[in-house]
């Protein structure tokens, strides 16, 4: 499908319209999901209240490296993305296939990286009701920071999984001409779902990675 | 005889102009900065100001993310509305569990 013959629905008076209609259900949709993540942040904060030592030390136990790195990828991709859009609406295909690629490529090394996270974290003995070794006055508030890391990460890491299958998708629309400076609505909002998700690791990563780090 | 003026035809070209691109590359820059600042700082003795600090940076980090990656600060107002009510109920479901987690006193069966 070219993009200059994408026609206008009836029920918008034009292009612009329709963006408009577009990016506000993108927008709503988006204040659930802060709203869905938000849920396990109050649970966070809650616990963390409760068992201000038991999570200090949880956190202690994570990999900060491996999560500053992480952040990085993802601070990195949601540039990418929005370089794409950027592309996309200045007439360069060719480029923002190449950034809507890399994008996907960082959301791919973020997961490859969380998943050498969730082994070292098996073979520590880190993961409730799995595999649980953990001994000491803070275990049991220690399992449920993981507890609470468990659901956070891997909700997040789903998120970014759809983000990346998207990505692609988009990929090889843009590649295939879906898009141009008067059409690229699909392209947009998926970009703006992959900032949430960026968005959402910026505060796992002071929540789960960087509490205790100074004691 | 009444007939609307049809119109001009708006197209996305009309819409708010793309960012520039070192628009977007210094924005990058500050938010990997931000990542160092934040890993640095958690390293330090700073007692609770540690967290201040933590949550400070990253909803600088979010905000330049919301306002420039996102495009809030050139796109349609209503956008801003709908996207800071999210954040909005947000603060509103920690703040009132809070309330209640920090005042609750253990009530004693009155018999």
């Amino acid at each position: 499908m070219s993009a200059r013959t994408h026609p206008v629905p009836e029920q918008f008076d034009d292009p612009v319209q329709q963006r408009e209609a577009a990016t506000l259900g993108m927008w709503a949709f988006l204040a659930t999901e802060v709203l869905f993540f938000g849920v396990l942040f109050a649970g966070y904060t809650l616990c963390r209240v409760m068992f201000p030592e038991a999570f200090a030390e949880g956190s202690r136990h994570t990999d900060m490296l491996l999560g500053t790195i992480e952040t990085a990828v993802l601070l990195t991709s949601s540039c990418a993305v929005a370089l794409s859009v950027r592309e996309v609406q200045l007439g360069g295909r060719r480029a923002a296939t190449a950034m809507l690629a890399l994008t996907a490529a960082l959301g791919i090394a973020f997961l490859v990286m969380h998943g050498f996270e969730y082994y070292a974290e098996y073979r520590e003995g880190l993961i409730p009701a799995i595999r649980y070794t953990q001994q000491g006055v803070y275990a049991r508030g220690m399992e449920i920071f993981y507890c609470l890391y468990y659901f956070i990460t891997l909700f997040h890491s789903l998120h970014v999984t759809v983000g990346v299958l998207l990505l692609g998708v988009m990929a090889w629309r843009t590649w295939h001409r879906a898009f141009d400076q008067d059409y690229h609505t699909p392209l947009e909002l998926t970009a703006l779902y992959w900032h949430l998700v960026d968005i959402v690791w910026i505060f796992v990563y002071p929540l789960i990675y960087l509490v205790g780090r100074s004691g | 005889m009444n007939a609307r003026p049809a119109r001009p035809q708006r197209t996305h070209r009309s819409g708010p102009r793309p960012p520039s691109l070192a628009g977007n590359l210094w924005t990058l820059a500050a938010l990997l900065l931000l990542l160092v600042l934040s890993a640095g700082s958690a390293l330090l003795r700073l007692g609770p100001f540690n967290e201040v600090a933590n949550l400070g940076i990253a909803a600088v980090k979010a905000l330049l993310v919301l306002t420039v990656f996102m495009r809030l600060k050139t796109d349609n107002a209503l956008l801003r509305i709908v996207a800071s009510t999210g954040f909005a109920w947000l603060a509103v479901l920690i703040a009132l569990s809070l309330a209640d987690v920090l005042t609750r006193q253990p009530l004693l069966a009155p018999w």
